[in-house]
């Protein structure tokens, strides 16, 4: 078991660049010569790094704004328009989470901090911080068992 | 004289009693008027507004479409060197001049905007001096509204807001003393009166005497009531100015009627008639309004133009002869046209199934009075483009359906449901073939077999355990049956009465297999299955019975689209909601509905069913799918019921998720497939909002693996027909197909995935 999980850890920590899986799915069929690993279509759009959008980019500067000025319902709308305009940038979702964070609600938080890890592809660094959030949420909630796992994937890919 | 002296108390006693009774009666009356009037405030409707539309740089949004929108809000496509509310078009830019308007987080000024298009996207934003600006939101598309009783819609307008022409107009034609009199006129009660005999009662109230009827009484024409209302109408101008009383009728004035909508007051009928503020009509614009106040109906511009014209032109010669306007005004005036908003009307909403969903919900929170008399301002979630893409869609397809004359009458009807799946947010909502009809709104409320949009809750639930079942575990599709205790088997059936042995489970979904499905349903257990629909978002209670799994449960279009927005987002469900935002008549806020997620299953086993899903599309039942739309790796499954009673379609695209409903209302065998009659609905429609791909980044557990679909098992180049699937890690087969080779490479790797994946 705990021989499994320093692999587990070693091999994360080899991959400087985890899979930057490609979006959608469609199983292609594999015609001809088929490489050992199975050519999957090149995605339409990359998950992660959204191309920078002033109109994103203006938005979460002023949610965070309002963030610290704990003036968190209007911080909360704001980041929910930004995600009208670019549901997939996984940092907002993650803004999102800290916001509902600071509000106590500490399900939504975790859940907002599992939908940004969906839409982080190889941004470890972000990742490791939704962890932190969950283990935070967990904690508060008395989840301890559950905040020390969150805590543990953090550290893993905080590396 | 002693018979005198006998009756005299008498006669005392009784005049006494009938002054008392007349003080006593006026001291009641009094009462009501001062209680009333200063209790009495106008009941508001709380007015509804869609989404409003942001522009910003990337968006992708035709110039047609922009400019759609603004013609809907009632902007004119001419520059004016003052003011608001114009739009102009040079080339592929457009030139926008913004009106001012309070949104939930805030007034907005009045701006100028140059959008720049190119192929179907915004490319560059700035403001009149060519400043760049990252973000400009245009004013939201009213769309109803929850009414008073009696539908009677108005803005409130001040008195110091409406022109003084119009004032002078009305008082030149309705009550030429009104500034002078004690609230009645006697030439005007001795004209009454004397109309009386003939059966109809001529006006000549006062305007005081004319608030009075609207606000206090009832409309019965008797002596007595005209005396009530002429006390009433003295006690109201002892107590309140002329000016209050004059604003009060502007206000409570009836005008006209928009379908079952009833316009009150002069601000609303600017806007209706004219699509101006009161305080904008010209001196020809009010004098219509004015024309109006003797009757909406018989003098409607619309329906009578010449009648109206004619009433018009006697308004503004009657306000000449009282010397209120010039011989030059008036002959300007009486020359121009009626010029009358030509905007259809649309009644208390042109969105009656949406109106109505945002209704419900609001219900939750607020008191059906306050709803209908405080005036508040609800945002909601209607996208317009995505409402005109569902309602032509489903228009179209029931009108080629009724051409084929095979489908008798009452017709075919349909529903559809969109929403968007990341937040839930619900974008279209059409609740049957007529999309402005108030009615039975099968959006909600039809409840129907679902058939195998069940399907996915059964796949989903297998997923879950990648160490028995993968997307390439072969499942049995031979003659089945289940055989509950104590009641009749049932043996499920396949569409094509065929069996088809074993089949991988991606492809038993794919052409949606009865048998196969039916199996694995049992097998996992009813109850599981069951708790994953729950979790899906299924609501209700759903039977405990075997043919539950192929979908005999009745269900709305709204609460399938709840299953399929968790699907969508990857296992993320979010309520479906219409509002984002109350605020008061003023303002200011007074409940956000924020966006809610909550994690109900884990990434893994949703991509691999989005994996199937998207076969569906590929190659399996909804192939036919590719006639809209180009390989976006759309997923959705198709939904046909016993004796073809209901087709269905429920699916997603990148950033929205559908739901089509097709059949009879009463039930009847429609014959028709959910590729045939829903799935058309759904790929014209979404084909007409520029979809975007799916995006489910891969999950770091899964990897994608070649597989051999005749065995199930590993696969390479010798194998015909071999194809990629994702698996979670580990799980998927080792074996390799007959076709196959045995390199012992593949090994030593599939032996590290073995051992990681356990």
């Amino acid at each position: 078991m705990r021989l499994l999980f320093l692999l587990a850890t070693l091999l994360a920590g080899c991959a400087t660049a985890p899979p930057q899986a490609p979006s959608p799915l469609p199983p292609a069929p594999v015609a001809g010569a088929a490489p050992a690993v199975p050519a999957v279509p090149a995605a339409p759009s990359a998950p992660s790094a959204p191309a920078a959008n002033p109109a994103v980019e203006r938005l979460m500067a002023s949610a965070r704004a309002d963030q610290a000025a704990s003036r968190l319902g209007s911080a909360e709308a704001t980041i929910e328009r930004a995600l009208r305009i670019a549901p997939h940038d996984a940092r907002l979702w993650q803004q999102l989470a800290r916001i509902r964070l600071q509000q106590g609600q500490y399900a939504q938080a975790e859940s907002l901090a599992a939908r940004s890890n969906t839409w982080a592809g190889g941004d470890n660094a972000l990742r490791a911080e939704n962890w932190k959030l969950i283990a935070q949420a967990r904690d508060a909630r008395g989840d301890d068992a559950g905040a020390r796992a969150a805590q543990r994937n953090a550290e893993r890919y905080g590396r | 004289m002693a018979r005198r002296r006998r009756f005299w108390p008498y006669l005392r006693a009784g005049l006494l009693t009938l002054a008392l009774l007349a003080a006593g009666y006026t001291l009641y009356l009094d009462f009501r008027v001062r209680h009333e009037f200063e209790g009495r405030r106008f009941a508001l409707p709380a007015r509804i507004y869609a989404a409003p539309l942001e522009l910003h740089v990337g968006l992708k949004v035709p110039e047609d479409d922009v400019v759609r929108e603004l013609r809907e809000l009632g902007y004119r496509p001419t520059a004016r060197a003052d003011g608001s509310g114009w739009y102009l078009r040079n080339g592929a830019e457009l030139e926008i001049a913004l009106r001012p308007f309070v949104f939930w987080d805030g007034p907005q000024p009045a701006r100028r905007l140059r959008v720049a298009f190119e192929a179907g996207a915004v490319t560059a934003l700035s403001d009149a001096q060519g400043g760049e600006l990252a973000l400009a939101r245009l004013e939201p598309l009213p769309i109803g509204g929850i009414y008073p009783t009696n539908n009677e819609d108005r803005l409130l307008v001040r008195l110091s807001d409406v022109p003084k022409t119009l004032v002078k107009e009305l008082i030149a034609v309705e009550d030429r003393n009104f500034y002078s009199h004690w609230g009645f006129d006697p030439r005007g009660i001795a004209r009454a009166v004397l109309s009386l005999g003939s059966g109809h009662v001529q006006g000549g109230s006062t305007l005081t005497q004319q608030l009075v009827k609207n606000f206090f009484l009832s409309p019965e024409r008797t002596i007595r009531r005209k005396l009530t209302e002429l006390v009433m109408a003295v006690l109201l101008e002892l107590h309140y100015s002329k000016q209050e009383i004059l604003e009060t009728y502007l206000n409570e004035i009836y005008l006209g009627q928009d379908r079952d909508r009833a316009i009150h007051g002069v601000g609303l009928a600017a806007q209706f008639y004219f699509d101006k503020p009161v305080g904008k009509l010209s001196l020809a614009e009010s004098a219509l309004l004015v024309g109006l106040v003797r009757g909406p109906a018989y003098y409607d511009p619309y329906r009578h133009p010449r009648r109206a014209l004619k009433r018009r032109n006697l308004v503004l010669r009657e306000t000449r002869d009282e010397g209120f306007i010039s011989a030059a005004q008036y002959q300007a005036a009486r020359a121009t046209g009626l010029g009358l908003n030509p905007r259809p009307s649309t009644g208390t909403t042109p969105y009656p199934a949406f109106v109505d969903l945002v209704h419900r919900q609001l219900r939750h929170d607020y008191d059906e009075a306050d709803l209908r008399s405080e005036g508040l301002r609800i945002f909601t979630t209607l996208d317009p483009r995505a409402q005109a893409a569902a309602e032509h869609a489903l228009a179209d397809r029931l009108a080629a359906f009724d051409r084929q004359g095979r489908f008798g009458k009452p017709g075919l009807e349909g529903a559809v449901v969109m929403a968007d799946p990341q937040s839930g947010e619900v974008q279209a909502l059409v609740g049957g073939r007529d999309p402005r009809y108030q009615g039975f709104n099968r959006a909600l409320d039809a409840e129907r077999q679902i058939g195998s949009l069940f399907k996915p809750a059964i796949y989903l639930t297998a997923l879950e355990d990648p160490s028995r079942y993968t997307l390439a575990t072969l499942l049995d599709d031979s003659k089945f049956v289940w055989q509950p205790p104590n009641s009749e088997p049932w043996r499920p059936e396949n569409y094509d009465k065929q069996y088809h042995g074993q089949v991988p489970l991606y492809l038993a979904l794919a052409h949606s297999y009865n048998v196969a499905a039916a199996r694995l349903g049992t097998t996992l257990g009813l109850e599981r299955v069951i708790a994953t629909a729950r979790k899906l978002g299924i609501g209700r209670e759903l039977p405990s019975y075997p043919s539950t799994l192929l979908g005999a449960a009745n269900l709305s279009p709204f609460e399938i689209t709840q299953m399929y927005q968790t699907i969508a987002s990857g296992g993320f469900r979010s309520p479906l909601h219409a509002i984002r935002d109350v605020t008061t008549m003023d303002g200011r806020p007074l409940k956000r509905y924020p966006l809610a997620v909550a994690q109900v299953f884990p990434p893994d086993p949703m991509y691999l069913l989005t994996a199937a899903l998207q076969d569906v599309v590929r190659e399996g039942t909804a192939q036919s799918l590719s006639n809209w739309l180009p390989p976006l790796g759309a997923a959705g499954k198709t939904g046909t019921t016993n004796e073809q009673r209901d087709a269905w379609f429920a699916g997603f695209s990148g950033g929205r998720v559908a739901v089509v409903w097709v059949g009879y209302d009463d039930n009847r065998p429609a014959r028709l497939l959910g590729a045939t009659a829903a799935l058309p609905v759904w790929g014209e429609m979404m084909a007409a909002l520029v979809p975007e791909p799916v995006a489910f980044p891969q999950p770091e557990d899964i990897e994608q693996v070649t597989i051999d679909p005749q065995s199930g098992l590993r696969a390479d180049a010798a194998c015909p027909g071999a194809l990629a699937l994702p698996f979670v890690k580990g799980s998927a087969p080792q074996e390799r197909a007959p076709c196959a080779g045995n390199p012992v490479v593949d090994n030593v790797k599939g032996f590290f995935q073995r051992l990681l994946g356990q």
